[in-house]
């Protein structure tokens, strides 16, 4: 793929995710209306029930749909056809790591997206193996990835992105189906690195600490502000609608 | 078949991929040269051997198992060769394909799925020419590889799921399920690999 050329007023906002009145439609019906949203903190929080338009905001920002109207930006690019530049720009988590997992063995998965950056195939591997060994699973290197459990294999796909050092890092339900010492690891390990973090979690207590939370409803931004706020009102929203009756509205 | 994996690490695994294709290559034309049941058995015993002096008898047994699902083919042989009363030729041609099948295992086992696509790569450079890269193929080899367990697991758990809702043998009524399930992962691949970059 050719650099594509730079694209228009990046100069206002060239740094951080900028949605311009970004519109998602999937099978005919708007998923995403119209967000407006420019994010530059560096933790930054994301709720909503399921079905909301978490993950399909997500999806947009990564640029693995592009939006039917409006413009995404990130640190400038556009995330839908500058692929080579996303690289270095940012990462993605996805929900199931079913869903991510390209390749037979442990090693040849993290290999991969360093090769993508522009590294050889030998000088990828040997890192994938370093990455491993720091994180006391050398002997995970050769094993198929699909003889990993579910948490093992989530636990693989982040060192992935991480491996890969993007600038902002997209993570969907990252604790999802981890035990709990391997959450707390995780969250330690998370919170310590330098990068742009974007989290979506059911849980309020998973974004607690973000610098500023968006609460999604129906693809609108319903609530947009500092965790207190936000996840204040967020869970009184939901446990207002758990005491009325969560199954009836589930259809959204 | 391809997705083979090795339970023990012997040393056969540090040898290079390209050096083991070749000698894999040359061993199979070797075995076409021989067209009688005594030296093609002799050639059986021979891959037996490597594989035990290479990793013991458990690494052995499991190469023997991974020679098993043959079977059906030996069975048909043998019905025809029985039935035309060639013994000798059926005896030649299914030594032939178990010492074959054996070695390429063996090379499958012990050969890190990157390295073998690494060797297909640099065979393939010429083809670039003609527009195909080299690259793009060595992807798509380890897709397939990577694909036919999740697909072979995916076909178990709707058989399973079937299953536990209805008295009756899940049989072909799993295919239409799976056949979905496939294009579905196809497309999460698609994501999963523009995600980190795309296939150019
Ligand atoms: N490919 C698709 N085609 C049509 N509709 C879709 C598609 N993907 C998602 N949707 C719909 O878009 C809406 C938002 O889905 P999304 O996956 O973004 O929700 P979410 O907030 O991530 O939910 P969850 O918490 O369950 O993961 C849902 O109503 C879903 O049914
Ligand atoms: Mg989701």
């Amino acid at each position: 793929m050719s650099a594509p050329a730079s694209p228009v007023s990046a100069h206002a906002a060239s740094s951080g995710i900028l949605l311009d009145r970004a519109r998602v439609a999937l099978s005919g019906r708007i998923i995403l209306h119209d967000l407006t949203l420019h994010l530059t903190e560096a933790r930054i929080g994301i709720v909503g029930r399921n079905g909301s338009g978490k993950t399909t905001l997500l999806r947009l920002i990564a640029g693995l749909i592009a939006p039917d109207a409006g413009r995404v930006r990130i640190d400038g690019l556009d995330p839908a056809t500058d692929r080579k530049g996303m690289l270095a720009a940012l990462g993605i988590l996805f929900q199931n790591p079913d869903h991510q997992i390209l390749f037979p063995t442990v090693e040849e998965e993290l290999a991969f997206g360093l090769r993508q950056q522009g590294r050889t195939q030998q000088d990828a591997l040997a890192a994938a193996r370093a990455a491993l060994a720091a994180e006391g699973r050398a002997h995970w290197g050769p094993a198929p990835t699909s003889a990993l459990s579910q948490g093992q294999r989530h636990y693989l796909c982040l060192m992935t992105v991480l491996l890969m050092q993007p600038r902002t890092i997209l993570l969907d339900e990252p604790f999802a189906g981890l035990d709990l010492p391997t959450q707390d690891r995780l969250s330690r390990r998370l919170a310590a690195l330098p990068q742009r973090l974007v989290t979506i979690s059911h849980d309020p207590a998973a974004v607690a600490d973000a610098d500023r939370v968006l609460w999604i409803d129906a693809g609108r931004i319903t609530a947009d502000g500092s965790p207190a706020v936000v996840l204040a009102a967020f869970r009184a929203e939901m446990a207002r609608i758990g005491e009325r009756d969560a199954d009836t509205d589930l259809a959204g | 078949m391809l997705t083979l994996t090795s339970p023990v690490d012997t040393a056969a695994h540090r040898l290079p991929a390209g050096v083991k294709l070749a000698a894999l290559s040359l061993w199979t034309l070797l075995l076409f040269q021989l067209a009688s049941p005594l030296p093609l058995t002799l050639a059986l015993f021979a891959v037996a051997g490597v594989h035990l002096g290479l990793g013991g008898a458990a690494f052995a047994a499991h190469g023997a198992r991974m020679v098993r699902p043959l079977w059906p083919f030996v069975l048909i042989v043998s019905l025809w060769h029985g039935w035309t009363g060639d013994l000798a030729g059926g005896a030649v041609v299914i030594l032939r394909m178990l010492a074959a099948v054996a070695a390429a295992n063996l090379v499958t086992m012990t050969t890190r799925l990157s390295d073998m696509v690494a060797v297909i790569e640099r065979l393939a450079r010429p083809l670039a020419r003609l527009g195909l890269s080299p690259r793009r193929l060595a992807l798509a080899l380890a897709l397939v590889v990577r694909f036919i367990p999740v697909m072979l697991d995916r076909m178990d758990r709707i058989t399973d799921a079937w299953r536990a809702r209805s008295p009756r043998p899940a049989r072909w009524r799993v295919l239409v399920p799976a056949t979905l399930a496939a294009l579905d992962d196809a497309d999460h691949a698609a994501d999963a690999l523009r995600a980190r970059g795309g296939a150019d």
